[in-house]
């Protein structure tokens, strides 16, 4: 266990405290108003009105609108089901994938319409990087892992440079440096979810999208990721959705709670609050936000 | 109790040792007969004499250059429309192409021989010829190789997909780089069996390759095609026990390519299994 001695904790991790304490006043209202939040946070990275989802003629998702800031960690927290997962491939676009699936509503990216008619989901997709709840590397080398999109997508610049950069900036360099060419199989859970993120960089994205990007880690794993999206979180704006509302407290500046709502028929998502961590997670002000972080329900 | 566990232990072992004769035995017996019937013709000869002195070299070059063809047509239609199916075709088309291809697969060789011939041989004026006997056997063997390509496909996991959308992969790129090297074995395997089918086929090349004591050339028109099931079958009809030894030789070289291809496809799908060890299917 050589990495524990760096490990930090206490105080300086936990939200009520740290660098971004004074920029983000527990005073914040739940519901910015956007013009002031561009004010102190520049335009927001995404911004999403009036969202409706649907899988054929199943309503998942029902009017969500929230604002992404840049160069912060946003967390998506709430019970299972309650659509974290489907809200966030929304933002690259990702449930593309499935068919019969519905989006209605305006989703902007860099304020451009991500679902607009010309634009095109690929060339999207290369600046919103995603990492997803089981680490899924590519059946092939760690090298080629992290080199397969910049090569394909023609990036500028020498490939080695590329790898090496993506590697130490997942914090993956040191353990792997000297057997690049092992299979990324060969790697510790852990480390794949490492090589991921680092095959994510290797695209130069502006916002990584994390889909629970712990649940499958022990917490040593856990907590190297968590340090290492302190660290992204300098140069790149961080979406995650997670189970563990002790993450979310831990990492994020901003927490959006989600839950299920039966009240019409169905299991359908709704987006019940979004404010600073800190507030969220001690003077929340929805009842059911607060009965969900007590634990009483969920 | 312990006894009737005993017993029912062995009994479960004494059915499963019965099955096991009952493939094995068959298949050993067909090729030692196949093999001990050819015993009077084998020989160097039977290898560099063509079908009218007694050897099989024109039959061997032309099946030969049968599987090349299947290989180049059905491997490449085939293979292409089974990734269309898993990765590309809306939902309505795949079952509309799903369905075309089980009608194909059920089609008896026969009848792709006949159509071949009223269409390719007589209405298309190609004559017996390589091409004609080429795409009634691929005709023949198509539905397997899109059904083990499709199949394929689709087990590889969709976490593997997404990892590339979300990277910003294109979908052709996707499935060349990223899904072919995982669902290769499979797809190699499909090839070999549809090789294997090919092989041994006679109804679809009877009315469609023709046959020649002369050796294969590359026209693909006008030229008739020997090949061993030819020489099996009509060899067999045959008086003397020296033709009907060349039958069994003709037999036992189609066994032996067979066997060859199947050994060679396992070589390569363990290769192929190799590059993906360890992959969380």
């Amino acid at each position: 266990m050589t990495e524990l001695p760096s490990i930090r904790v206490g105080p300086s991790r936990s939200p009520a405290s740290g660098p971004q304490e004074d920029k983000l006043p527990s005073s914040e209202p739940s519901v910015s108003d956007p013009a002031e939040v561009e004010a102190t946070h520049g335009p927001s990275v995404f911004r999403v009105e009036n969202l409706f989802f649907y899988y054929g003629d199943h309503l998942a998702l029902r009017d969500i609108t929230l604002d992404i800031r840049p160069r912060e960690i946003t967390s998506l927290i709430g019970p299972s089901g309650c659509g974290k997962t489907t809200f966030i491939r929304c933002l690259n676009r990702l449930n593309d994938l499935i068919p019969g699936t519905r989006l209605e509503g305006r989703v902007e990216f860099d304020g451009e319409s991500l679902y607009g008619p010309d634009v095109r989901a690929i060339e999207l997709r290369r600046r919103i990087g995603m990492v997803f709840q089981k680490p899924n590397p590519f059946p092939k080398s760690i090298y080629e892992n992290v080199a397969l999109a910049p090569r394909m997508n023609r990036m500028k610049g020498n490939l080695d440079d590329v790898v090496e950069e993506s590697l130490v900036r997942a914090a993956l360099w040191d353990e792997v440096k000297d057997k690049l060419r092992a299979s990324a199989f060969s790697l510790s859970g852990g480390q794949q979810q490492r090589l991921c993120i680092a095959r994510a960089i290797a695209v130069r994205p502006e916002v990584i999208l994390m889909d629970e990007p712990c649940s499958a880690l022990d917490p040593v794993a856990t907590f190297r990721i968590e340090e290492l999206m302190e660290d992204l979180k300098n140069d790149y704006t961080i979406v995650i959705v997670t189970h563990n509302m002790q993450q979310a407290a831990r990492v994020s500046d901003r927490t959006a709670f989600f839950t299920v709502d039966t009240s019409q028929g169905g299991r359908t998502g709704v987006m019940v609050e979004i404010g600073a961590t800190s507030k969220i997670f001690t003077a929340p002000s929805d009842q059911r936000t607060e009965d969900y972080i007590t634990g009483r329900f969920g | 109790m312990r006894r009737r566990r005993r017993f029912l232990d062995l009994t479960f072992w004494g059915l499963a040792l019965l099955a096991f004769v009952c493939i094995a035995l068959p298949s050993l017996s067909i090729v030692g007969s196949v093999i001990h019937q050819a015993v009077p013709v084998l020989g160097w000869s039977l290898f560099t004499q063509r079908t009218n002195a007694l050897g099989i070299e024109n039959a061997i070059l032309g099946s030969l250059l049968l599987l090349v063809g299947v290989l180049v047509v059905a491997g490449t239609i085939g293979v292409a429309g089974g990734v269309y199916l898993a990765e590309f075709a809306p939902a309505r088309l795949q079952r509309f192409l799903r369905f075309f291809s089980d009608v194909l697969a059920g089609m008896p060789s026969i009848v792709v021989g006949y159509i071949g011939y009223v269409t390719l041989v007589v209405a298309f004026h190609w004559g017996f010829s390589l091409l004609a006997a080429v795409v009634a056997l691929s005709v023949l063997v198509l539905p397997y190789i899109v059904k083990t390509t499709e199949v394929s496909f689709r087990q590889v996991p969709t976490t593997l997909r997404e990892a590339a959308a979300g990277l910003g992969l294109p979908r052709s790129k996707t499935v060349w780089r990223i899904l072919l090297p995982p669902a290769a074995s499979g797809v190699i395997s499909g090839l070999i069996v549809a090789l294997a089918i090919s092989t041994g086929e006679l109804a679809p090349l009877l009315f469609t390759a023709g046959f020649s004591d002369q050796n294969p050339t590359l026209q693909l028109l006008h030229h008739q095609v020997p090949y061993l099931t030819s020489v099996t079958f009509t060899d067999l009809a045959l008086p003397g026990a020296r033709a009907h030894a060349t039958a069994a030789a003709a037999a036992a070289v189609s066994l032996a390519i067979v066997v060859i291809l199947i050994a060679a496809g396992r070589l390569m799908t363990v290769r192929a299994r190799r590059a993906t060890r360890g992959m969380a299917l």
